[in-house]
């Protein structure tokens, strides 16, 4: 792994205390994906990635269309099953640290005719916490009401989700990740189909959470705004590619090696691993 | 819920009329219940895929135990329910399949299997035999006050378990990966709801029949989403509609003679479930006219 | 019930039982042929909604004097199997519904009215609901019209109008169809009319129900449209195909599920549903392809052709390295070496197996594949050096040779990462 050093800073960016990966702490990283291989109908789409994010920070997964940034997300949180590999927690499964990991799945992923309001939708970010059959009470109410707040959707807290505008969608998904209170957060193409303005706001929450000592790790596709926002990234196409703070990752030849890169080679291997055969 | 007071006003209705309102109301009531929630997962025709299976079941246990009192054929069609589900569950997980194929298949062949073995027991005449026809389109009639009582009984105890389940399934309902992200036995909760589904059309069973049965289950929640955007309200209106068109259904036909029972619970339902796609507020047919018109420019 | 197949002779009985298979057979053909369409449109429940609804207009066709098997009660049925196509669009775009919901809500109505009006016209219509939804295939033999001096049973001849119709009208517009099933909005672009194509196809939905209907019932009309088609959906992989399999599949049904009922003396409709049921499971277990039983033998022979490779590898390894290789421990192992020695890959007395020449070639070829995909996950993959060896232990068993020399060419000859050497191809 390439050595990480001081990057260069942005004007305007807010201070950031985690860059440093290997500070010779022996605390267990944070996220740790070990040899992950995942297969969909037993083809793999994603091969073999080694990835550790030792210390809180904004880390993107950054690649191209089908690159399996969503699907490494996935395979973090226990939704795809893996052919290989394991991803763990400050070095426990998953199972032992559920309620410490925040999701924000892609906004397309749900009906939002679905009937409920907005402060339902934040609620549910606490039904982790609540366990079986209980109700959320004032105090997931009131813990509602300020993730709302923060994330400037407290006007129209009691609307029907459908009559919310896509970036406004977004920051529901975003205040229920709040209102799981975790300490790490996945986000699923957060800033896809959203205006600038709640770009900005959504930014502003995440950096927000980093600097409250938060990891926070967002899939994300595109590259101009990528060099701004994260501290660290990982370039991913069906494998990585690369990865460590953003501008030593993001050259012009690792972007080649991940935008022009080897799938070709790769597909044809998982189609012939799919069948239990052999490439040409 | 008996109406006494209704006695005196409409004579045509009989101890046996009050008996079948009872019945048929506690079904339709929790049917439109059961019905929103299934409405809410995206999957109102898995209680048809249930309801057509369910011959088999009748018919297995009469065959088994010889017995025709309600309960055991009931148990019967619950069992053969359920089985009709798992098979769309296998065929879905092991086949290439299309989820929409599979719900055909498990109709089509669940109920031929069911009509083969009731002419088998029929042609042979077997003591008992002669009214187990009645659950294919229901006979509401021959409902007795100790069958009310038992499709009552467990009507209250399906609304309760919904109660009881609402949060986690409403939010398996919106947002399945969600759910599962956050520590939630997704596979667990829709195997309740799909049971749940299974229960209700089988009580649904005596009332409706096997072909009718689905429309308590779909048209009342139909209807309900129309007025609101909230999950209570939607189940309490489901309810209420269910309720509402059962009790129609069971006066109409007390009132004009040689009316099926059955069927007119099903057209009140799809009474209800018209003027309420017609003239909802904001989602109504007519409510969207009006939004159109006031956005489009009119043509010349 | 005491007949045997081998006391039938040419006699009354017999030719009705001809005549009522014969009916089934073609109208599970129609059927079949437009089921293909609806089940790769994802249009499998139309046939349920239509085959329910088409009863209000029988009843009214009925009622105002059309005699049932006429032409006017077949046209109101198929004009209200189109009507209810309609309403269901209507309920669905009214009530912004998913496509279930608004079709669950107006067929169970319309077949509630459907039977409202029969009960009411008790007395002048002699329809009996229960008929409606199992059919009355054994009956059709009786109802006869006279063609040429024979009598024909009027079933069967509206049955093989339809049929004929239907595979006339499938012959000439099957690109038309195969193409929008594929792809509706290419074909829209390519301009087709799409929207005349899927009308079509719905028109065609309402015939075959329609003659379904007369002959098997309105609920298992939706297994002769459906589980052929799906069967042999599992069994083929070319749309055409798959209309002849669902059609073969359909008769043979048709026919079994006939002498069954006949056997067992129990209704015809039903059993050739549960003949048909039992086709598309024999097609789920014994499909060609990915049938259960192909799956589990690939997987076996996958499991075994992994299990001899390494065996030669790491014999071969252990030669490179100048020890003796690791003497196979399970059963299993154990027998594959038994495998390679009889198949002459290995050679030599038990306990000091070599290597044939044929053996090395291929346990070269393995070692190739293996130090290859190490190099290349190396230079390509972000992977510390201890992480190559698993991946590279599972992917060597599928590369080929074009493949080798392709990753070869793209590591340029650096050798593997741990500095051992690569094979030549062979």
């Amino acid at each position: 792994m390439p050595t990480p050093t001081r990057q260069s800073r942005l004007p305007g960016r807010l201070p950031q205390e985690a860059d440093v990966a290997d500070a010779g702490s022996s605390a267990p990283p944070v996220v740790e994906f070990h040899d992950v291989t995942v297969a969909y109908g037993g083809r793999p789409v994603l091969w073999n990635v080694d990835l550790t994010i030792a210390e809180p920070c904004l880390f993107g997964i950054i690649g191209p269309n089908g690159a399996g940034k969503s699907t490494l997300l996935k395979s973090a949180l226990g939704l795809v099953p893996l052919v290989h590999g394991t991803a763990r927690f400050w070095g426990r499964p998953l199972a032992e640290v559920r309620g410490r990991v925040g999701y924000v799945p892609q906004r397309e992923t749900v009906d939002w005719d679905f009937p409920v309001s907005v402060t339902d939708v934040v609620l549910m970010g606490t039904y982790g916490r609540l366990g079986w059959f209980r109700r959320p009470g004032s105090r997931e109410r009131s813990l509602a009401r300020e993730c709302l707040d923060r994330v400037g959707l407290i006007d129209v807290a009691d609307r029907q989700i459908g009559r919310l505008s896509g970036g406004q969608q977004q920051r529901v998904f975003l205040a229920r990740a709040l209102a799981q209170e975790a300490d790490v957060y996945f986000l699923d193409e957060p800033m896809a189909g959203v205006d600038a303005r709640s770009q900005e706001q959504i930014f502003g929450v995440l950096a927000g959470l980093r600097s409250e000592g938060r990891l926070v790790v967002v899939v994300h596709h595109d590259l101009r705004t990528a060099a701004a926002w994260f501290d660290r990234v990982a370039l991913i196409d069906m494998r990585l590619v690369a990865t460590g703070p953003t501008a030593e990752v993001l050259t012009p030849d690792n972007l080649r090696r991940t935008y022009a890169g080897q799938v070709d080679l790769l597909q044809e291997i998982g189609q012939a691993v799919a069948a239990r055969g052999r490439t040409p | 819920m008996t109406p006494t007071g209704c006695l005196a006003v409409v004579p045509a209705l009989t101890h046996n009329t009050l008996v079948v309102a009872a019945g048929v109301a506690a079904v339709g009531c929790a049917a439109g219940v059961v019905g929103s929630l299934s409405l809410l997962r995206k999957r109102p025709l898995i209680g048809d895929a249930a309801a057509h299976s369910t011959l088999v079941g009748v018919a297995t246990a009469f065959v088994l135990t010889g017995r025709r009192d309600l309960p055991t054929l009931l148990t019967g069609a619950l069992v053969a329910a359920v089985a009709g589900l798992a098979t769309l569950v296998l065929v879905r997980r092991f086949t290439r399949t299309r989820d929409d194929a599979a719900t055909a298949i498990v109709i089509g062949v669940g109920f031929g299997l069911g009509i083969a073995l009731l002419s088998g027991i029929t042609a042979r005449g077997l003591p008992g035999s002669a009214g187990l026809e009645q659950f294919l389109l229901g006979h509401t009639a021959a409902l007795t006050a100790r069958d009310a009582v038992v499709l009552g009984i467990v009507s209250v105890a399906t609304v309760t378990v919904v109660l009881l389940g609402l949060k986690e399934a409403t939010l398996v309902a919106f947002d399945a990966d969600f759910a599962a992200a956050t520590g939630w036995p997704v596979g667990l909760i829709d195997q309740a709801l799909v049971t749940l589904v299974a229960v209700r059309v089988v009580v649904g069973l005596p009332a409706a029949g096997a072909v009718r049965v689905t429309a308590l289950v779909v048209s009342p929640p139909v209807a309900a989403r129309q007025w609101t955007d909230r999950v209570p309200t939607l189940l309490v209106l489901g309810g209420v509609f269910g309720l509402v068109a059962a009790v129609a259904g069971v006066a109409v036909s007390a009132v004009v003679p040689r009316m099926p029972t059955g069927p007119l619970v099903v057209l009140s339902a799809a009474a209800i479930c018209i003027v309420s796609l017609v003239i909802a507020p904001r989602r109504g047919w007519l409510a969207r006219r009006r939004q159109r018109i006031a956005f489009e420019p009119p043509r010349s | 019930m005491n007949m045997v197949l081998a006391d039938w002779s040419i006699d009354g009985a017999t030719a009705m039982h001809a005549w009522a298979i014969a009916t089934a057979a073609t109208v599970a053909a129609a059927c079949a042929l437009v089921g293909t369409l609806l089940v790769v449109r994802r249009m499998s429940l139309l046939g349920d909604a239509i085959g329910h609804a088409v009863l209000p207009g029988i009843a009214v066709a009925v009622l105002v004097g059309g005699r049932p098997g006429s032409p006017l009660v077949f046209a109101a049925a198929v004009a209200t199997g189109l009507l209810t196509v309609w309403l269901t669009r209507l309920v669905r775009s009214a009530g912004g519904l998913a496509d279930d919901a608004g079709t669950g809500v107006v067929f169970t109505t319309l077949f509630a009215l459907g039977v409202v009006i029969v009960t009411a016209a008790a007395s002048r219509v002699d329809i009996d609901p229960s008929c409606l939804l199992y059919g009355i295939l054994e009956l059709v033999p009786f109802d006869t019209v006279s063609i040429g001096g024979v009598e024909v049973p009027r079933g069967f001849v509206s049955a093989a109008i339809v049929l004929a119709v239907l595979a006339a009208a499938a012959i000439a517009t099957w690109k038309l169809q195969v193409f929008t099933a594929f792809d509706a909005d290419a074909a829209r672009a390519a301009g087709v009319p799409v929207a005349a194509v899927t009308g079509g196809l719905l028109a065609a939905t309402a015939l075959a129900t329609v003659a379904g209907f007369e002959v098997v019932g309105a609920v298992l009309v939706v297994a002769m449209l459906v589980v052929p088609a799906a069967a042999a959906e599992l069994l083929v992989r070319r749309l055409h195909h798959m209309a002849l399999v669902a059609m073969v599949l359909a008769i043979v049904g048709a026919c079994l599920g006939y002498l069954a009922a006949w056997r067992w003396n129990a209704s015809a409709a039903g059993m050739i549903a549960v003949v048909l049921g039992i086709e598309y499971a024999a097609a789920v277990v014994l499909a060609p392809d990915d049938g259960l039983v192909a799956r589990g033998l690939g997987r076996l022979r996958y499991a075994w052709r992994v299990l001899c490779e390494d065996r030669l590898a790491a014999v071969w390894r252990a030669e490179e390295k100048g020890t003796a290789a690791a003497v196979p421990v399970s059963l299993v192992q154990r027998l594959a070496v038994g495998w390679l020695w009889l198949t002459g890959r290995f050679v030599g007395p038990a306990g000091r197996l070599a290597l044939s020449p044929a053996g090395r070639r291929e346990a070269e070829m393995v070692v190739r594949s293996h130090r290859l995909w190490e190099a290349w996950l190396g230079q390509h993959a972000q992977l510390p050096l201890d992480h190559l060896h698993p991946p590279a232990e599972w992917v060597e068993h599928h590369l080929g040779a074009a493949m080798r020399q392709r990753i070869e060419a793209e590591v340029g000859g650096i050798g593997d990462p741990h500095g051992s050497e690569i094979p030549p191809e062979a």
